[in-house]
């Protein structure tokens, strides 16, 4: 073969690697920056442990979201389904003396269902994934708002259950260390097991991968179901942390979750993947933080702003620097139906929020 | 005067030359043929005339004498330069009125309403003008291959009070069968007759001397010949295009006699446009399958392959395949090599590696996660076994060229030590080498007993390969060409016209 056919090149540019690493860079400077502003309040193990402790549950929405994407499949019903494993928690912790940990297990089964049904209706009836779960999204809503009576629900929680949501280990929160080991659990299912291969490749091309004898409709069932039950876990992580159940919590945290798996999608392998759409979440989390802490409790506004500019940054930047390839094109493609839609669904209530904060917030809405 | 003349065009992408100081000149109302094989610098070459690409400085072009800058594609096509894609550029859900308005622009009434009637009737002058016959308010997605190029050609042509033009067509006929091929010969014919000037770029070595006035040859980024096409024959060009003799592999050797219970059965299969096709492939035996587009030919493969339902009966080593399952056809034995790679073969966000062992992972799999040691190992011995060039397993697939990809796919099939394999169309659209590389394989599997379909628009192709070549018309078996009698790509091509 000629030496022509050899010809593309094995470095890429350099703008291109640091764009593949803007993440990471993100991180480091907000950590400097804010490290010399604010010394003593920003570089403090607590105000790590509540960055990282607020981030928890959108972190674990993020995920819910990345696996379906890999199949090229939308779920935007997991804020919903968040909510919905919320409220069932709370409903029967305030109303009932059922065993919690039989409660949250009921949960987690019951958002899989939900995810069976979006499965029924992406795969049996050919909706599109983004309108069949944007319909689900709003009949979890339906029923959240039923069961609440559109009241916050104050669960009574055993002291047992309230610990292995707030305490910490080894000075890390307990919480933390779910997330983690739930990122360990998809990371190794989408890179190192066939299923995750599979995923990936019925999202780079479903006839092909039809035809390659995988059985694409039990892929896209699977990652339905996955998605609605890692966003039941959120549900029962929020429940530990925080305890309470108000309407906004699952929606609200929709469109931060899938600004850090785009935005992380832009990072390291340049597809949906685990560990960029953490580091992308984080990063900005740690940004905000930083931001409120310099410039006092007035920038409520901030983190809105701040994910929008940086997902809009990196995925433009990703797609300048390769923007002739055809992956590049795809994360703008999957990018922009799925932004629009969520935008569709309420306006995004910052982070994590403690109850508290809720309240400070309320004049937001 | 000279329509286009380019002088001291280069191109160096990070370092690596594609284009070296390459000249070239289409006469006024000539059709000029670029030939070479892939990676030759043919496709450079155009899309720095489309103006995709910027070339190196020192290059010079005129149009009709006036200057034309190079990397530019508003210049190019304010020059008149047109161009039509070997993708083609068509949007299939859309009609073919649409898709002629998509890159003009369409009549307007009042309050910017479509005038709907002026647009179908410039578009049927404008098919007109191509030689075209077609459905105009039918999705383009469900006219063949043949019309969809012809249509992609309507909507490159200028408008008609314009001068004359230079239409470029990129690899116009890859995927054509051949009587479609002379349909679009005749279509080029016609447009140098109404005084354009056309750039083919193909690599399809009959066609191009059947067509052309002069033939450019381009090899490793260098135009090594310019030529009259009446100085040239096929043998001359071939040599020019690989830099040595072409050594085609001799045909198959004889026969292998067809005893013993056959490995692949058809029996009364019907689906899309194919009515009761019976057929036998034997162990070591390769059939063909012949037709021109229309006959039934497209949807062979699809229908064996599971990826159309079909009726009637398959089996493989004795066992029936179920209808409309991949899956099934694989696990009975049934591999397949898809047509139209980038749409049912490639998967183009996995790398190389992870293309070629889709499907049949288990042999890589310990305790539930797949081992990438052991599953690049056998990757790279694919790719040495296959000349895959590539940079390595882990490269994305998307960076090889389309012969290698075909390559890959090729071997994804194999892999699975299949009982009988389909191919559609394993050839179109990559080069001499590729194809000669892939018929190889498909010899050597076939003399250890592999029973091969393949689906064919290649008369040469099957001419060389098969044992027994069915011929296909109006859905049906119109004659069957064997081995030793009277089989060869002359009789393949009058048995599909006579159809």
């Amino acid at each position: 073969m000629t030496a022509s056919n050899l010809a593309k090149p094995d470095r890429e540019p350099l703008g291109s690697t640091i764009g593949r690493y803007s993440a990471v860079l993100l991180f480091v400077v907000f950590i400097v920056t804010f490290g010399t502003l604010k010394p003593n309040l920003f570089l403090t193990a607590s105000t790590f442990r509540l960055t990282l402790g607020e981030g928890v549950v959108t972190a674990v929405l993020a995920l819910a979201f990345l696996v379906p994407l890999a199949a090229g499949t939308y779920d935007l019903s997991i804020g919903a389904n968040l909510g919905l494993s919320l409220v069932v928690i709370n409903w029967f912790a305030a109303n009932t003396k059922a065993p919690i940990l039989l409660v949250c297990v009921g949960a987690v089964l019951l958002c899989c269902l939900v995810g069976l049904l979006s499965g029924v209706l992406v795969v049996r009836f050919r909706v599109n994934s983004l309108i069949a779960t944007l319909g689900v999204s709003q009949l979890l809503s339906a029923v959240a708002l039923k069961v609440s009576n559109n009241r916050q629900i104050f669960g009574t929680f055993s002291d047992g259950f309230a610990g292995l949501g707030t305490t910490s280990l080894f000075g890390i929160p307990m919480v933390v260390l779910y997330l983690l080991g739930l990122a360990l659990v998809v990371w190794f299912v989408l890179e190192h097991t066939p299923a995750g291969r599979y995923l990936f490749a019925v999202g780079g091309n479903p006839d092909a991968a039809r035809l390659a004898g995988l059985n694409t409709n039990l892929l896209v069932y699977g990652s339905l179901v996955s998605s609605a039950g890692i966003a039941g876990i959120g549900g029962v992580i929020y429940a530990m942390r925080v305890g309470v159940y108000s309407a906004d919590v699952g929606p609200g945290l929709l469109f931060p979750a899938l600004a850090a798996v785009f935005f992380g999608a832009s990072q390291f392998s340049r597809r949906p993947n685990v560990w960029g759409t953490l580091v992308a979440y984080f990063a900005l989390a740690f940004g905000v933080k930083g931001l409120q802490l310099a410039f006092g409790p007035g920038t409520f506004w901030i983190q809105p702003l701040f994910q929008g500019t940086a997902l809009l940054i990196a995925v433009a930047l990703a797609s300048r620097q390769i923007g002739r390839t055809r992956r590049s094109r795809r994360v703008q493609d999957t990018a922009a139906p799925a932004a629009a839609a969520a935008a569709l669904s309420p306006p995004s209530e910052p982070g994590d929020a403690t109850p508290s904060e809720a309240t400070t917030h309320t004049g937001l809405g | 005067m000279d329509a286009l003349e380019i002088r001291n065009l280069s191109k160096t992408f990070a370092g690596q030359v594609a284009l070296d100081r390459v000249d070239l000149t289409v006469g006024a109302g000539q059709v000029h043929a670029l030939v070479g094989q892939n990676g030759s610098g043919k496709s450079t070459l155009i899309k720095v005339l489309a103006g995709y690409h910027r070339p190196d400085p020192g290059a010079v072009a005129r149009m009709r004498g006036r200057d034309l800058a190079l990397g530019s594609a508003l210049a190019a096509h304010d020059a008149g330069i047109r161009f039509v894609h070997q993708d083609l550029g068509l949007v299939l859900e859309l009609d073919a009125v649409e898709n002629l308005m998509l890159g003009l622009s369409y009549p307007r009434g009042a309050l910017g309403r479509i005038r709907w009637p002026e647009a179908v009737r410039q578009a049927r002058e404008r098919t007109a003008r191509a030689g075209l016959d077609i459905d105009l308010r039918r999705p383009v997605g469900e006219l063949d291959l043949a019309d969809r190029t012809g249509l992609a050609i309507a909507r490159a042509l200028p408008e008609a009070d314009r001068g004359p033009a230079v239409l470029v067509l990129d690899e116009p006929t890859a995927a054509l069968p051949d009587a479609d091929v002379r349909r679009l010969l005749a279509t080029i014919r016609a447009l140098r007759a109404a005084g354009h000037s056309i750039l083919v770029v193909s690599h399809h070595l009959a066609e191009v001397l059947d067509v052309a006035d002069r033939v450019s040859v381009l090899r490793d980024g260098r135009m090594v010949a310019t030529a009259d096409a009446a100085d040239l024959d096929h043998d001359t060009l071939g040599r020019l295009m690989v830099g040595h003799d072409l050594t085609l592999s001799a045909g198959r050797a004889a026969p292998v006699t067809a005893g013993g219970e056959p490995v692949l059965t058809l029996d009364e299969v019907s689906g899309g446009t194919v009515t009761g096709l019976t057929a036998r492939v034997h162990h070591g035996e390769t059939v063909g399958v012949a037709g021109l587009s229309g006959s039934g030919r497209e949807a062979v493969a699809g229908l064996l392959s599971g990826r159309m339902p079909r009726t009637g009966r398959v089996t493989v080593g004795g066992r029936p395949v179920r209808t409309a399952s991949p899956a099934a056809a694989l696990a009975a034995g049934l591999a397949f090599v898809p047509g139209e790679r980038a749409r049912y073969g490639v998967f183009p966000n996995l790398t190389v590696r992870q293309n070629l062992t889709l499907g049949s992972l288990r042999r890589h799999v310990r305790r539930g996660y797949v081992d990438a040691r052991s599953e690049r190992r056998e990757v790279r011995r694919w790719i040495d076994d296959f000349g895959i060039v590539t940079r390595g397993p882990d490269a994305l697939v998307t960076t090889l060229s389309g012969g290698n990809q075909q390559k890959v796919l090729v071997a994804r099939a194999l892999r699975r030590a299949p009982a009988a394999l389909v191919l559609d169309d394993p050839t179109a659209g990559i080069d001499v080498k590729a194809r000669e590389a892939v018929h190889a394989i498909l010899t050597e599997h076939t003399a250890r007993g592999l029973a091969v379909l393949l689906v064919s628009t290649d008369s040469e192709e099957l001419a060389r390969l098969c044992d027994r070549v069915l011929v296909l018309g109006h859905g049906r078996i119109v004659r069957t060409l064997r081995r030793g009698t009277d089989l060869s790509a002359t009789a393949i091509d009058h048995a599909q016209v006579a159809s």
